[in-house]
């Protein structure tokens, strides 16, 4: 288990180089630079100037270097966009919003889609379940800015219950988090469904019955506990993933949160925020799949315990 | 005379099943199982056989009353069960048992062997979780296993110590009726033989009544007292165990007993697999003269009585 561990942790520390390699050249392979923009323009000389002191004018090899450098003494740089604060400053402020809407979308949204599949894998084959399963695959197919937009148009527009847009009264943050519960619920219900179906069918259960146990009690005692494993283990991934789906979410609702900035970030060519936000999402992808990886081991016998099956 | 552990009497279950498709589906109804009658003496072991899709695992579930059935009468100990609802047939679960035949999914991968076998205890409130797990260990030890086995996992064992895993599940509370599905079907020939000589001391200690549900007859042969056989829903033959290897009277009883390996290469047959039809022309034809016991002619076969404890499903001539 340890060395599994550290194996893991080696192909963390791999992933992260080769994505930042990648992000790095990409990012400098878009046409332009940071003082490129029509609306402020800066003459000839000044532009060398900024492009000498910001170091842009280096070989790209050198620069990589040089950010990477401080990458691993947690200097991230100064964002071109704000160059009153740095990064980190920048970042910690931004994740409020994200980690606020995101995180409530998917704490909410994880029971609701865990009820919807249970009602569905009770009532099998009925409207419940029906309606559960149209549900969940329109919550995975549509994609989440025609979500938004759809909510926008129906609650805010038609409706005019809540507002469109923005940040700060919690009364703006419910079309946001519906949103973002979209996916949580959808994959959640689906996997609620299938994963109790699959042990209903089961002859253990079965034998429970015969048992006498009442069939409550087999439910929650047997039946969720089986069933658990996949959906703890599919949790930190999709809190994670929020952060993407944080580009689409945020910019529908004008929330500046990470997804705006990142947004903003590439728009504007602001090279260090761009590769601390990817950097950063990258390496909570790597640890959170690395998280529920551990858990799925610990809480499944079958491997915390070994054996030949 | 005694009342038997576990009587069926005519008992039917009937499915829907779609017949068209459309808007407003239509149905048809299945008998799966169509007025079986069959009994249980007390400490006896009675072998039910026939192929899949015979009726036999649907006449199991019924006695247990894990399915409920369309019509008929279950009886345990001469108490009828068979209206009961959920709260009224706790105390009847405690009489009766089931083992399956695949030992690996009958168990929770999630829960400890010490776990799983204590459990009916737990769900009937017999004793404190201490004394449950004491008498769990000591289960295990008498299906064979060592007490170490406790703390392991299902998956840790083989096909056959899970089936001994199930069995100790099965008996912990002493019941006095054990439905076997197939239990020995997943197992190879030299655990199978351990898994029916565990049963065979078990029912001798306990006083149990089995009921062996089982498709392979050299099983059946060497376990039970009596043999029950079910073609499509319903009983055709039944006696006493030796009386249906050496007389047999109707043509699927006899397809089936030519369908055992023989061991010996000189004695094979060639073996033939009987249409529906085939068996329908065969059915015998009984006189009713010749019978033994009194019963009314009929176009249909019906279930007479051709000698001690022996009936076959028949056309009774005038």
């Amino acid at each position: 288990m340890l060395l599994y561990i550290i194996r893991r942790l080696i192909s963390v520390a791999l992933t992260f180089f080769v994505v930042s390699v990648i992000i790095f050249l990409m990012m400098h392979s878009i046409p332009g630079g940071p003082f490129d923009g029509n609306d402020m323009p800066v003459s000839e000389a000044v532009r060398a100037k900024l492009m000498a002191r910001l170091g842009l004018d280096q070989p790209l090899h050198v620069q990589y270097l040089n950010y990477m450098w401080g990458v691993l003494h947690f200097d991230f740089g100064v964002p071109y966009q704000s160059p009153g604060e740095s990064v980190i400053q920048l970042l910690s402020r931004a994740w409020v919003p994200s980690l606020v809407l995101g995180g409530l979308g998917v704490i909410l949204g994880a029971p609701l889609g865990i009820l919807l599949g249970m009602a569905a894998a009770l009532n099998r084959n009925s409207i419940i379940d029906y309606f559960a399963s149209t549900f969940a695959t329109l919550g995975l197919t549509i994609p989440v800015f025609v979500i938004s937009m759809l909510l926008i148009l129906v609650f805010a527009v038609w409706l005019d219950w809540l507002p469109a847009s923005g940040w700060g009264s919690p009364d703006r943050w419910i079309l946001p988090i519906a949103a973002y519960a979209a996916i949580p619920i959808a994959t959640y219900a689906r996997y609620t469904r299938s994963a109790m179906l699959d042990c209903l069918n089961r002859p253990f259960v079965t034998v429970l019955r015969a048992k006498g146990l009442s069939e409550n009690r087999i439910i929650f005692q047997h039946v969720l506990r089986n069933a658990a494993i996949p959906m703890v283990t599919v949790f930190l991934p999709m809190f994670i993933g929020t952060a993407t789906g944080s580009i689409f979410v945020e910019t529908m609702f004008r929330v500046p949160g990470l997804g705006a900035y990142f947004v903003s970030s590439i728009e504007a060519r602001d090279y260090p925020l761009e590769m601390a936000l990817v950097l950063m999402v990258t390496l909570m992808f790597c640890l959170a799949y690395f998280l529920a990886d551990i858990a799925y081991a610990w809480l499944n016998p079958r491997i915390r315990v070994g054996g030949d099956h | 005379m005694t009342v038997p552990a576990l009587e069926l009497r005519n008992v039917s279950k009937d499915y829907l099943i779609k017949a068209g498709g459309g808007l407003i589906p239509s149905y048809r109804r299945h008998a799966a199982v169509a007025g079986v009658s069959l009994t249980i003496a007390r400490n006896s072991i009675v072998g039910l056989v026939g192929e899949s899709g015979s009726g036999k695992t649907t006449t199991g579930m019924m006695a247990l009353r894990l399915v409920k059935p369309t019509s008929g009468r279950i009886l345990v100990n001469g108490v009828d069960i068979s209206q009961l609802d959920h709260k009224g047939l706790k105390p009847v679960r405690r009489q009766m048992q089931v083992v399956f035949q695949d030992s690996y999914s009958a168990l929770d991968p999630m829960m400890t062997l010490a776990q799983i076998v204590a459990e009916p205890l737990d769900i009937h409130g017999v004793g404190s979780p201490r004394e449950q797990t004491d008498e769990a260990l000591s289960w295990l030890e008498r299906v064979g296993l060592d007490r170490s086995y406790g703390g392991r996992y299902p998956h840790e064992l083989s096909g056959g110590q899970r089936q001994r895993v199930a069995i100790a599940r099965a008996l912990i509370l002493k019941p006095t009726v054990l439905i076997a599905d197939e239990p020995t079907s997943a197992l190879d020939v030299s655990v199978k033989a351990q898994i029916i000589n565990l049963l065979q001391d078990l029912q001798e200690e306990m006083d149990l009544s089995i009921l062996f549900i089982s498709h392979d007859l050299s099983v059946v042969r060497s376990l039970t007292d009596r043999v029950v056989v079910m073609y499509r829903g319903q009983v055709v033959e039944e006696a006493e165990t030796e009386a249906i290897f050496s007389d047999a009277r109707h043509p699927y009883t006899r397809a089936l007993l030519d369908a055992i390996p023989a061991a010996n290469p000189r004695d094979r047959r060639v073996r033939r697999f009987l249409s529906v039809e085939e068996i329908e022309a065969a059915t015998p034809r009984l006189a009713r003269s010749e019978l033994p016991e009194a019963a009314e002619p009929s176009q249909t076969p019906q279930l007479v009585s051709i000698g001690p404890g022996h009936r076959v499903a028949a056309i009774v001539t005038p």
